[in-house]
């Protein structure tokens, strides 16, 4: 039960984050609602990756995977790019964390941590490209085969 | 198919213009280089009589070259200040649409994309306020508390309203993102040492995250893999000298406030 509702509570801080972001990259207005859910969702899955399994870039790689299957799905459904819905998706998993720790690693002199925390943060930036990478193959090879077999 | 065709030079003209205003709006504001190649080529394609339309783009300029009569015609635009504005990737992405399905005639198309680069979507304070509230949301986020979502809230909206600001005053991304940082990092600061932040890290990272080039990093890495190295390399590098900008903001803050002189 306690459970079910820190997922609910991340789900909706997920929502709001990518609702701003999406005004703050201004967004169509009918798409806004949709790609907050994107946003969401692609965040609790993160969120209970990082937390079940202790892999930040498995889960970031799975929320940016999610938030572009989710994208392209939305892209045709509302008849726009699909850059509009991932875009702001994508921004809650972006390692702004990583990058600030780094910098602190680095300012307090602790060189070994700084190199730890500046690769993962590397490593997680190119996680959430390839997650988007491997989505668009993946709806498109779909959209492919249900056009052959359709 | 359809079957219009391009009837005199003067119309050839128009049809370049149209297709590089195209290009140029996708681009600056933050389309990925493919798309941008894409729309182009589709709207020179669209005319029977255009024939090797090649396209190339990177983060910085478009070059577009076509043959018509058997002569080629190239024309090139320099590109300056990407944003990013979601609402006018999708308009011009629905008028290349129709551009290329129905007869629309040239002078009409440039005037729907004069409308599309002139179009305001939300107003500079709807901004500030959208970016204050995703910080302060993304401080919750990462573990902050109430006090920290209010300060995170405060903390941006100041900043974001100082950089429209100095944006006036056309410096570089760098510098830009430089400073946003900087003053991101000071005032949170200030609000935890007045007492209404409790989490400073926590503060910070969500006030830098409108700043991140979360969105940058990820389009040149997907541009690279998909054989568009040159784009992916100018807009990496622009990526990592801004991720260093915010670095060095946040460091300058850090090292005078965790030495003890504040």
């Amino acid at each position: 039960m306690e459970i079910g509702f820190t997922l609910l509570y991340q789900l909706i801080l997920g929502f709001f984050a990518t609702v701003a972001f999406a005004v703050y990259f201004y967004a169509p207005f009918d798409s806004i609602f949709a790609s907050g859910v994107a946003g969401g969702l692609s965040w609790v899955l993160y969120y209970l990756v990082l937390n079940g399994f202790d892999n930040k870039i498995i889960g970031t790689f799975l929320g940016a995977f999610l938030v572009g299957v989710l994208g392209e799905y939305l892209a045709i459904k509302m008849k726009k790019p699909a850059t509009v819905f991932i875009t702001p998706g994508i921004v809650s998993l972006v390692p702004g964390a990583g990058m600030y720790y780094t910098m602190l690693y680095l300012v307090q002199k602790d060189y070994s941590q700084a190199v730890i925390a500046g690769s993962e943060t590397f490593f997680v930036a190119a996680a959430i490209a390839i997650g988007i990478i491997v989505s668009t193959i993946f709806s498109r090879s779909l959209r492919h085969f249900k056009r052959k077999s359709g | 198919m359809n079957h219009f065709t391009i009837k005199s030079k003067y119309e050839l003209k128009k049809l370049m213009k149209l297709a590089i205003s195209t290009g140029e709006t996708l681009l600056k504001n933050g389309a990925e280089a493919y798309r941008v190649e894409d729309t182009m080529e589709r709207i020179c394609n669209s005319r029977d009589n255009i024939f090797n339309v090649n396209s190339f783009v990177t983060q910085t300029g478009i070059f577009l070259t076509f043959e018509y009569e058997n002569e080629s015609y190239v024309d090139f635009k320099r590109v300056r200040n990407v944003t990013i504005n979601l609402k006018r990737i999708s308009e011009v992405n629905k008028f290349s649409r129709k551009f290329v399905c129905t007869n629309l005639s040239l002078d009409d198309g440039l005037k729907i994309m004069e409308n599309i680069n002139n179009m305001k979507v939300y107003s500079k304070m709807h901004k500030a306020i959208s970016g204050a509230a995703s910080a302060a949301f993304f401080t919750l986020m990462f573990g902050g508390n109430f006090r920290d979502f209010l300060s995170s809230f405060i903390v941006s909206y100041i900043v974001i309203l100082i950089l429209n600001v100095t944006n006036e005053f056309k410096l570089t991304f760098f510098i830009d993102n430089f400073l946003g940082a900087f003053l991101a990092s000071i005032f949170a600061a200030i609000s935890v040492e007045i007492g209404l932040g409790a989490n400073l890290d926590k503060i910070i990272i969500g006030s830098i995250m409108y700043l991140v080039p979360g969105v940058a990093i990820t389009n040149a890495i997907r541009d690279t893999m998909s054989g568009d190295s040159l784009s992916g390399l100018s807009k990496g590098m622009e990526a990592i000298f801004s991720a260093l900008a915010i670095a060095f903001g946040v460091g300058v803050v850090l090292s005078v406030y965790m030495g003890g002189i504040f």
